[in-house]
């Protein structure tokens, strides 16, 4: 029979599911049936009329649920309480009763106090409570409709002691003079705990973190009442709680939060510093400027250096102003460049041309090195065995060969040089390396190797000998070509030339390296400058027996000493198919004063106007400086090298000494 | 171990203390070893021996008693319940000291016997835990400390009391040999149980014997 009726508002309505839910604000434990709409109204099936948002719930009712009992608690080990938990409502005011009885006991009680300690609870005082007994405690939930009673509860105050926290937390920052400041704090136990007396034995924990942080950091602190902190951070305000624990019980909970400011305690210790830091900076400065006085220099220069104006390594400008050019430039590292003392050495090892192939371009001296190959330190003046030298009459008489060489030959390059190009290409690099003071004036000797074949080699590499006289003495041209300075330096490039492809041809091919080093550095000047050797040159590059003049040795005055060489047959012709051009030879008539030796020309040989007008045009990107102070110290080179170009015919000494002077 | 190591500090504490007194012997007459060390390591002993217990108790309801409902049947069950103890503080701190230790010692006395069986029925016991095995051993070697200590104590406040040598009689063997495994468990778990209550009792009454005796209340 309903007996009661509530009203609810219908909330959601799940249409695919067909459930609804009803929210209510009261707890409803008893059974509930859902009314619908009154007409509606059905016991088994429910008929939802959901257009209607007015539904009756009625509810039902029943003898309440079972109560139990959720917790038992002793502050001080001489009370406690008891708390429960009701059952299902049943739909009525239900009565809740706490019964008990002791350990040992018939007699059942019922709670003394059930106010005291809050709803639902059950306050034991002081009279009402043993220690070391078992409590036996049952709860009877009564309604109208019936009651139910919980299980019994068996509880001994013994291990139920649950403290209250401690009271009273105070927190004072302490500073005594002679030491930090610390933090000191203070509590009391709780109010109702007896620890005078020893009936309980509290021990106590505290915490503490700086506000705005998340951990707290807990110390354990026996039994006494008191804590100190040290290392605080100043200038932070720390929050402190504190708990206890009696001896054989639970902890109780937190102390409300005590808050605590530590100062900023600079004061002292700020003045110690600053004066500490002070002393030490004049001390610094005392020690900085002590240590400069006594090095001598001034503070200025110490930390703006002067700048330091342009200089050359070893180059030192009195020895300039004495004019003791010899020493300069050896000092500039050009070494015998202009020859001193060694023209003879030099000279005679340029000179020693020989047809044959196997003496020719393999000195002795690089055949104690076979490995070298290209490595341009190798290279030594003084080592040069002076093949292909452009002295060698006999280079000069091949430039009086075939003028009318193939001129196409002469213009394919890289066909036939490309097998050849690794050790061509290694070529530029050597001279590079040793004549630095040489890149600047002739850019042209830079890296161009593939176009380095511009020089034909319309031979097999075992027969490049005459070839290679044929580029010394295109060398040679090159560097009288040059207005003077031009002329000491490609000499100098020259030698070195020579000597790389010497070096070279001990660990290679051997003619076929030097020929190419030697073409290549032909070809490249060749390449890159239009004063340089015209295509005319080819002609002088095929080989053709010829007539040898070995300087033997040259004076220091540049007198050279000339003996004649055999003439070797069987020397390979370059060109089989070649045709025969009258080439010219040139041979030394006589040494004229000046160091210039004249050459007659062979009659069988050409007509060199070409090089005389190739020899008298300046070159364009040649420096000028360092030639006129190579010319200042290098008098001989011109004649040098007038008689390489002047193996084919006889040039103006004039001309040159001019250009020289 | 835990606790061997708490005990061994705490005798290490001690006899820093009373690095000043003589050491007494066992068996020195005149021996001054003072009334508040006597009482501190009294304290500390039954401090220790009721952890000891407490923590017995609880591993073995945790293994064997769960859902047996022993605790039903623990009422009034311990052989020591004749001794009429105090059951609150009012009742401790009317009872005069004199007989609050003469108390203590029956106590401790009654528990000599069932302390010296349990370890041999644990040890006979099939799985016979480790934890309870070691603390078994371990209580019943330091209530025999605690005894001898608190007869210095008793010889020291109340001499020339009379040695009688009362206690409960523990007759709860046979209980701890039965073949019915659920009664024997029980016997086990009843005897845990006093143990656990009335080590708390001593230590209880010890303390507060301690700031009654050695503080005149004020602890």
């Amino acid at each position: 029979q309903p007996i009661e009726k509530r009203c609810w508002k219908l909330t959601l309505w799940h249409f695919r599911t067909r459930s609804l839910l009803i929210q209510s604000p009261y707890h409803w434990p008893g059974p509930i049936s859902l009314l619908l709409s009154p007409a509606e109204w059905s016991n088994g099936s429910m008929y939802l009329n959901i257009e209607s948002s007015t539904f009756w719930l009625l509810l039902g009712q029943s003898p309440p649920g079972k109560p139990e009992i959720s917790k038992c608690r002793s502050p001080e080990k001489e009370t406690f309480t008891c708390w429960w938990k009701p059952g299902a409502d049943g739909g009525l005011p239900t009565n809740y009763t706490l019964t008990y009885h002791k350990e040992g006991e018939i007699l059942t009680h019922e709670c003394p106090d059930y106010k005291t300690s809050g709803p639902n609870s059950c306050y034991f005082d002081k009279k009402h409570t043993s220690i070391w007994t078992l409590y036996i405690i049952t709860i009877n939930a009564t309604n109208q409709m019936g009651s139910s009673s919980s299980d019994p509860h068996y509880v001994d105050v013994t291990y139920i002691v649950e403290p209250d926290p401690p009271v009273n937390l105070t927190l004072e920052v302490k500073q005594p003079e002679d030491r930090k400041p610390y933090l000191w704090m203070k509590w009391f136990p709780p109010t109702l705990v007896d620890v005078r007396s020893g009936w309980l034995t509290l021990q106590y924990e505290i915490r503490l973190k700086p506000e705005k942080a998340t951990e707290w950091e807990t110390h354990f602190a026996g039994q006494q009442t008191q804590f100190k902190i040290l290392s605080l951070y100043p200038g932070q305000k720390y929050l402190v709680q504190v708990r206890c624990k009696p001896d054989h019980g639970y902890w109780s909970k937190w102390s409300p939060e005590s808050s605590v400011q530590i100062p900023n305690d600079f004061t002292m210790k700020d003045t110690t510093m600053w004066i500490f830091v002070a002393v030490l900076s004049a001390v610094i400065c005392l020690i900085m400027v002590w240590a400069a006085a006594l090095k001598g220099y001034s503070m200025v220069t110490c930390i703006l250096p002067p700048v330091p104006g342009p200089k050359i390594k070893g180059f030192d400008t009195h020895l300039l102003e004495k004019g003791k050019s010899e020493e300069l430039l050896s000092a500039l590292g050009c070494q015998d460049f202009p020859p001193t003392s060694d023209y003879e050495d030099l000279l005679v090892e340029f000179l020693e041309v020989d047809d044959s192939e196997d003496q020719q371009l393999m000195p002795s001296h690089l055949k104690e090195h076979p490995g070298q190959g290209m490595k341009p330190t190798h290279l030594d003046p003084d080592s040069d065995s002076g093949r292909g030298s452009c002295d060698s009459p006999s280079l000069l008489s091949e430039k009086c060969e075939e003028p009318q060489a193939n001129p196409t030959t002469f213009h394919t390059p890289e066909a036939t040089e490309k097998p050849e190009n690794p050790p061509e290409a290694n070529i530029p690099q050597p001279w590079k390396a040793q004549n630095p003071s040489l890149e600047g004036k002739i850019p042209y000797f830079h890296t161009s190797g593939s176009k380095s074949s511009t020089w034909p080699l319309p031979q097999p590499p075992g027969q490049q000998d005459p070839r290679s006289y044929h580029s010394v003495i295109d060398v040679c041209k090159l560097a009288v070509g040059t207005a003077g300075a031009s002329a000491t330096l490609l000499d100098k490039t020259d030698k070195q030339a020579l000597k790389s492809s010497k070096t070279i041809e001990t660990g290679e091919e051997g003619k076929a390296a030097e020929q190419k080093e030697v073409e290549n550095l032909y070809s490249k000047t060749d390449h890159n400058t239009a004063w340089l050797l015209p295509q005319g040159k080819s002609p002088y590059i095929s080989a053709k027996p010829l007539d040898y003049v070995e300087i033997h040795k040259i004076n220091k005055d540049g007198a050279l000493s000339l003996l004649p060489k055999q003439k070797e047959d069987g020397e390979a012709t370059e060109k089989p198919g070649a045709p025969e051009t009258s080439k010219e030879y040139a041979k030394v008539s006589r040494v004229m004063e000046n160091n210039i030796l004249v050459l007659v020309q062979d009659p069988r040989g050409q007509n060199l106007t070409l090089f005389e007008e190739l020899a008298k045009e300046p070159p364009p990107s040649l420096a000028q400086d360092q030639a006129e102070k190579d010319l200042t110290s290098y008098p001989a080179t011109p004649s040098h090298c007038r008689l390489q170009l002047g193996g084919l015919d006889y040039l103006d000494p004039a001309g040159f000494m001019h250009s020289f002077q | 171990s835990l606790l061997f190591l708490l005990l061994l500090v705490s005798n290490l504490l001690l006899c820093k203390s009373v690095s000043s007194l003589p050491i007494c012997h066992s068996g020195a007459a005149n021996c001054q070893v003072s009334l508040r060390d006597l009482f501190d390591r009294a304290v500390i002993l039954s401090h220790y021996i009721h952890n000891l217990s407490s923590e017995m108790f609880n591993e073995f309801d945790k293994r064997y008693a769960q859902g047996r409902g022993f605790i039903t049947k623990t009422i009034k069950s311990c052989h020591t319940s004749s001794l009429s103890t105090p059951e609150d503080k009012e009742q401790a701190q009317q009872i005069r000291y004199e007989d609050l230790l003469t108390l203590v010692l029956r106590v401790l006395r009654s528990w000599n016997t069932p302390l010296y069986h349990l370890v041999t029925e644990v040890r006979g016991m099939q799985e016979a835990p480790d934890g309870i095995l070691s603390r078994a051993i371990e209580i019943e070697e330091q209530n025999k400390r605690l005894l001898e200590g608190m007869e210095k104590i008793v010889g020291q406040v109340h001499p020339g009391i009379q040695e009688n040598e009362v206690y409960s009689v523990w007759a709860g063997l046979p209980s701890l040999q039965m073949a019915d495994e659920d009664a024997r468990l029980f016997a086990f778990y009843n005897l845990l149980h006093c143990l656990r209550r009335d080590s708390h009792k001593i230590d209880n009454y010890l303390k507060l014997l301690k700031c009654r005796i050695i503080y005149d209340g004020n602890c």
